[in-house]
């Protein structure tokens, strides 16, 4: 039961509870279930409850451990590394705007 | 900063990324030849563990995109595939005798083995239908705001996972829960079914796995690190994965590495977006202050020690079996005749391999449990699966 739906913070409104809008404008009150919620925050809900924030700063680490799959399988093989990571690396920072 | 527009630029990065696929794949192809002069296996046998990996593994056609000597098989992760007959049958009779049930929709739908007075109610939807007052939410906390406006004897159909179990801990835990409200527990762990899983593989002499693709969502709450036993204790390499299907290509890849290099320590995190290695120690406080780890049946299955999650005993006023005298029977087998959805749940089979798949059971009028909700293996592949079948079909006519 992994469902989870992606979502932005737009109101907190008690010590428990939040409105978050599924970024398609359906606005639901859902349970905070992590530290430090700010309006505004992007966030993860599974089954009405905020199980995680997401920053763009972790979708760069997830990202580069991808890469890191990448260069660490070229080695093995014996391709060129460098090249098999630097087109996935430009293309997804530039999707980032990084 | 535009914040809707993160989760665009992650579907454009993990889901709608041709260039990358293309390149992930590659790197499999190449590599999956020495992993499996490593196992010194002709295949190679990957399992999930969550619902929602297997409905990404099936929508995305990925089975399609691998070389086709390594297995991905789904595993025990659906709540609803596993919530024991026995639950929903009590559930019913409580529905019948006037208590407002609050329930998940796919709880609604799903069948039981024995009825309630004979052959008349056999789910909570045909209870629905006899009058019963039973209510579908989408979560805890719209059946704590309707019950406290209400104020009618209710109970909530508690199932899930560790993921789920938040949403009830917190509101326990703060006192926002009203008295005319009970809790009927159905949680359930996925580590000790993941290990049950694994072991079963290993005793029934078949091809024993090979890697897992640990659950996201569930890690995001309990942490990587609680899936180290596969590692350290069966040297089977696990890695947490997203939910698209760069994320589910990347950790096959990685599987495979681990595999070759014999590098096999602890697990491997690919979903670093959501998850961490701790997981969710706010999650984790409340779910220890008013749970206990119990002893649960999984339906099909059987009994599977330390595997599920009941309140603790300063929360018995909300405990539907303790306020109701509901007494927790032996497990008797609860699966429907020809239903094969036990062994679909443990890996032991594909959900094409059950003589009912798509004859007597299907989404429309679901025979088992494993045919009811979207994470169950037979729901996706009645749903999804027909592109396999057909690329079969063509690769015989070829």
């Amino acid at each position: 039961m992994c469902w989870g739906v992606p979502a932005r913070v737009i109101s907190i409104d008690s010590d428990v509870t939040a409105t978050v809008d599924f970024l398609s404008g359906t606005l639901k009150k859902v349970v905070i279930g992590v530290d430090d919620l700010k309006v505004g925050d992007f966030v993860i809900v599974h089954a009405g409850v905020i199980i995680s924030k997401i920053t763009k700063e972790d979708v760069i680490e997830n990202i580069n451990f991808i890469a890191e799959q990448i260069r660490e399988t070229a080695l093995m093989t014996g391709e060129d590394a460098d090249k098999a990571v630097k087109e996935f690396l430009n293309m997804a920072m530039k999707i980032l705007g990084e | 900063m535009d914040f809707s527009l993160l989760p665009k630029q992650i579907e454009a990065v993990f889901r709608e990324n041709s260039l990358l696929a293309k390149s992930i794949l590659s790197q499999i192809y190449q590599i999956t030849p020495l992993a499996m002069q490593k196992l010194k296996r002709e295949r190679i046998k990957i399992m999930n563990f969550c619902g929602s990996h297997e409905w990404t593994t099936t929508h995305y056609g990925l089975r399609y995109m691998i070389p086709k000597e390594i297995e991905l098989i789904p595993g025990p992760g659906c709540p609803v595939c596993v919530t024991p007959s026995s639950d929903i049958e009590n559930i019913i009779k409580l529905a019948m005798e006037g208590f407002r049930i609050y329930t998940f929709g796919d709880v609604f739908k799903l069948p039981t083995v024995k009825h309630y007075k004979k052959d008349e109610v056999g789910s909570l939807a045909v209870a629905k239908s006899m009058n019963a007052d039973v209510q579908i939410v989408y979560s805890f906390i719209d059946a704590v705001d309707d019950a406290k406006h209400n104020k009618k004897p209710s109970i909530f159909m508690g199932i899930g996972f560790e993921t789920t179990a938040p949403s009830y801990a917190i509101l326990f835990e703060r006192n926002k829960v009203p008295e005319n409200l009970l809790f009927y527990s159905s949680l359930r762990l996925t580590a000790p079914a993941a290990e049950y899983a694994i072991k079963l593989h290993k005793d029934k002499g078949s091809i024993p796995i090979s890697g897992v693709i640990a659950p996201g969502h569930v890690s995001t709450i309990i942490g990587a690190m609680s899936w180290d036993f596969l590692p350290k204790e069966y040297k089977i390499p696990a890695v947490v994965t997203g939910f698209e299907p760069m994320d589910v290509i990347a950790s096959i890849l990685k599987i495979l590495q681990m595999i070759y290099t014999e590098n096999i320590s602890y697990t491997e995190l690919e979903y670093k977006r959501v998850a961490t290695r701790e997981g969710n120690k706010y999650a984790q406080n409340a779910i220890n202050k008013v749970f206990v780890v119990t002893d649960a049946i999984w339906r099909g299955i059987g009994l599977i020690p330390k595997s599920g999650l009941a309140l603790q005993e300063k929360y018995s006023k909300y405990d539907a079996k303790e306020q109701l005298g509901i007494k927790d029977v032996p497990w008797d087998y609860d699966l429907p005749p020809n239903c094969k959805c036990a062994e679909v749940t443990l890996g032991m089979a594909y959900p094409t391999d059950c003589p009912m798949f798509m004859k007597a059971c299907t989404p429309a009028k679901p025979w088992g449990p494993c045919m009811v909700s979207m994470e169950g293996a037979c729901s996706v592949w009645a749903r999804f699966g027909s592109v396999q079948k057909v690329l079969n079909i063509m690769d015989e006519v070829r």
